[in-house]
């Protein structure tokens, strides 16, 4: 049965790929599990193949290219799930690919990226071997509801997980630190000079996830991200097994990333010299500071898809004079676009020379602008005239950054390589 | 002329960008050359403060949060419900509005009484019913309104107290009544994120108003701004949704 189900997969997606019709990475993983609803643990069962889950609202599909960077520099062969399909059948489709129609998977490693609801549905399909946790901010609240919801469940599920399972958690973040008490625990994080103060005022966790008390932040790298203790309970930031490495992109949330790959690297037994060889090389995944050349002009693209994750973007290209913000409000965007309103553009627009927005919800974006600074902005419902105008205001010296929500960001890729990605 | 706002939890109760709201009441003060002082009233901060605001607001939260904050505002409740009582404008939203109404009844039939100040009560039908969640737009005294709203609890209304508007599109306070959103005296409670006020500039500048006349005891005429880029904003969702605007 399950021999019949990769095959079909298999034909599905080379069908789908040579028809160039998309969802190839979706499909069979859709349809095999629909047949059979344990088609992952038979799967998974006689394999040696080692499972690396990597979960977090920020950060998943770096983190898990980093993984994989490094483990290939080490000689093994790993399986990845395409980006964006991080649900069951994204996972069921990335195993179908990689397994032999005798139903045997000839890797040593996969790395799954995996969606904050669907980690708890995982987890009862699959033990890995190391789970990564990366963060939780607040990201659309339409589709995941709150942080604390989240973060209730993925601690049941953590819970019942067996010895086996190495967790590999972000020391600076409260809610995750909370997840390994008890556990088999690796922790990476930051304890560098931090230029902020307090937390930002929407920082979604500034109390402690064990009592309610709230959080003493003694530094804070970006959001709620920091050294913290509380001040009821004395749960604290706890002693950090991974603080230093070589990051081969910017920002300091790409800095935890890094950390966080590479943690999980040495935990599967990758030596340093190697792993270091694999960040120096390092290829950005697409949409992620990833650099496009067009008539001689250098663009760079910045996915932007929530709060956080936009006012670290922001912060990281401030040196950049020309910005185009792409806002879309579909499905993997996020339908609520009322997040805007939690980015700091007060504190960041005016660094900018150039701006122009665009998208779905382009005067959505121009009413949040508006109200953060008097600069003038120009604002094109268009996407292609949008990146067209943008270019238009950078010099030949200069870098545009763009930076767009999830759907716009494939979008964008598409006017500027004439290419599908899914 | 000079308001002062009181954000009430600004740390606790603001979840869907709820500081919008505050950003744009500041900066439609300021672009009239009226001097605007936002104070924060989080979690232990002195009644005080809470007694020279001019205008309030109050925005939603998690499960989590709304606990904390409901043992603070307790020992707040009864200056809260004389300046509500004696017309101090507030706008109230999500968490808040239910916070105002007499109990918050969840699925397991746990009750969660509120402060009593809104004639209505929020039932909550559990996790295996679906939240509201989508675009939405009412008819109400200030035009067309126009938002997002999220939520799983459905409010009932009494006989003491207005809806805010009725349902065009969308659900509104419980899907079933056609209303949306309550108004007592100076006060008004909306499940409307989005959040409300950037694209409902009549209902911003409604609050400000009232607000200064409270204060100066005088009629207030507020000098135009210009809303057009408010209008595009507004006319992208509305034809979305098919509603006139």
């Amino acid at each position: 049965m399950n021999i019949l189900l990769i095959f079909l997969g298999k034909f599905i997606t080379k069908f789908s790929r040579s028809l160039n019709l998309g969802h190839g990475s979706t499909w069979p993983g859709h349809i095999a599990l629909n047949s059979n609803k344990n088609f992952i643990k038979d799967i998974l069962k006689n394999s040696k193949i080692k499972i690396i889950l990597i979960a977090g609202t920020n950060g998943k599909t770096t983190t898990s290219k980093l993984l994989q960077s490094i483990l290939e520099e080490d000689q093994k062969k790993v399986i990845l799930n395409e980006s964006g399909a991080n649900l069951l059948n994204g996972i069921a489709s990335a195993l179908i690919l990689n397994t032999n129609i005798f139903g045997k998977i000839k890797k040593d490693f996969a790395i799954f990226e995996t969606d904050e609801n669907t980690l708890p549905q995982v987890l009862k399909e699959l033990t890995p071997d190391v789970l990564v946790l990366l963060n939780l901010f607040r990201d659309q609240l339409d589709r995941y509801g709150e942080v604390n919801t989240i973060a209730s469940k993925w601690k049941l599920a953590i819970d019942k997980l067996p010895k086996k399972t190495t967790l590999i958690l972000n020391a600076n973040d409260p809610t995750i630190v909370y997840l390994g008490k008890e556990k088999k625990t690796l922790y990476f994080g930051l304890n560098e000079k931090s230029n902020l103060t307090h937390a930002q005022d929407w920082a979604d966790s500034v109390f402690c996830p064990r009592c309610n008390s709230k959080l003493e932040f003694e530094k804070i790298y970006f959001s709620h991200i920091g050294i913290w203790q509380c001040q009821g309970c004395g749960l604290k930031t706890p002693d950090i097994d991974l603080k230093e490495t070589y990051s081969p992109l910017l920002g300091t949330y790409n800095k935890l990333n890094t950390l966080a790959a590479v943690l999980a690297a040495k935990t599967l037994g990758v030596n340093l010299a190697l792993i270091n060889k694999a960040l120096k090389n390092f290829n950005p995944a697409f949409g992620r500071q990833e650099e496009v050349k067009i008539d001689g002009k250098k663009i760079k693209i910045y996915l932007s898809k929530n709060p956080t994750g936009f006012n670290e973007s922001l912060r990281t290209v401030s040196s950049g004079k020309s910005i185009l913000l792409v806002l879309n409000d579909r499905i993997p965007d996020g339908t609520d676009v009322s997040w805007i309103w939690d980015v700091d553009f007060e504190n960041s627009i005016k660094n900018f020379n150039s701006i122009v927005v665009s998208g779905d919800r382009t005067y959505d974006l121009a009413l949040r602008l508006r109200y953060a600074s008097s600069k003038k902005i120009e604002v094109e419902k268009d996407l292609q005239k949008a990146i067209k105008k943008a270019l238009k205001n950078t010099s030949e010296k200069q870098t545009l950054y763009i930076l767009p929500t999830y759907s716009a960001m494939l979008e964008t890729r598409k006017i500027l390589t004439g290419k599908k990605i899914l | 002329m000079k308001l002062t706002i009181g954000w009430l939890y600004p740390q606790l109760m603001s979840t869907y960008g709820d500081k919008g709201n505050i950003i744009v009441l500041k900066k439609r003060c300021e672009w009239r050359g009226i001097e605007v002082e936002v104070l924060n009233l989080d979690v232990d901060s002195p009644i005080e403060n809470l007694k020279k605001c001019d205008l309030l607001f109050m925005g939603g939260a998690q499960d989590r949060q709304q606990k904390i904050v409901s043992t603070d505002l307790k020992k707040k409740s009864k200056i809260l419900r004389s300046m509500i009582e004696n017309n101090v404008p507030g706008l109230y939203i999500c968490g808040a509005y239910q916070f105002l109404g007499k109990y918050y009844k969840e699925a397991n039939e746990t009750v969660i009484k509120g402060l009593g100040i809104f004639d209505l009560y929020t039932q909550n039908p559990g996790e295996n019913v679906k939240r509201l969640i989508g675009n939405v737009a009412i008819e109400s005294d200030f035009g067309t309104l126009i938002g997002f709203e999220n939520h799983g609890g459905r409010t009932y209304l009494g006989k003491n107290i207005n809806p805010l508007g009725k349902v065009l599109k969308g659900f509104g306070n419980n899907g079933k009544d056609k209303t949306e959103g309550a108004i007592y005296k100076n006060s008004f409670g909306s499940y409307f994120h989005g959040p409300i006020l950037p694209k409902n500039p009549k209902l911003a500048d409604y609050l400000i108003k009232l607000a200064l006349e409270k204060k100066y005891d005088k009629k207030i005429n507020l000098s135009p701004i210009n809303n057009s880029i408010e209008q595009r904003a507004r006319e992208v969702i509305a034809k979305r949704m098919g509603v006139a605007i």
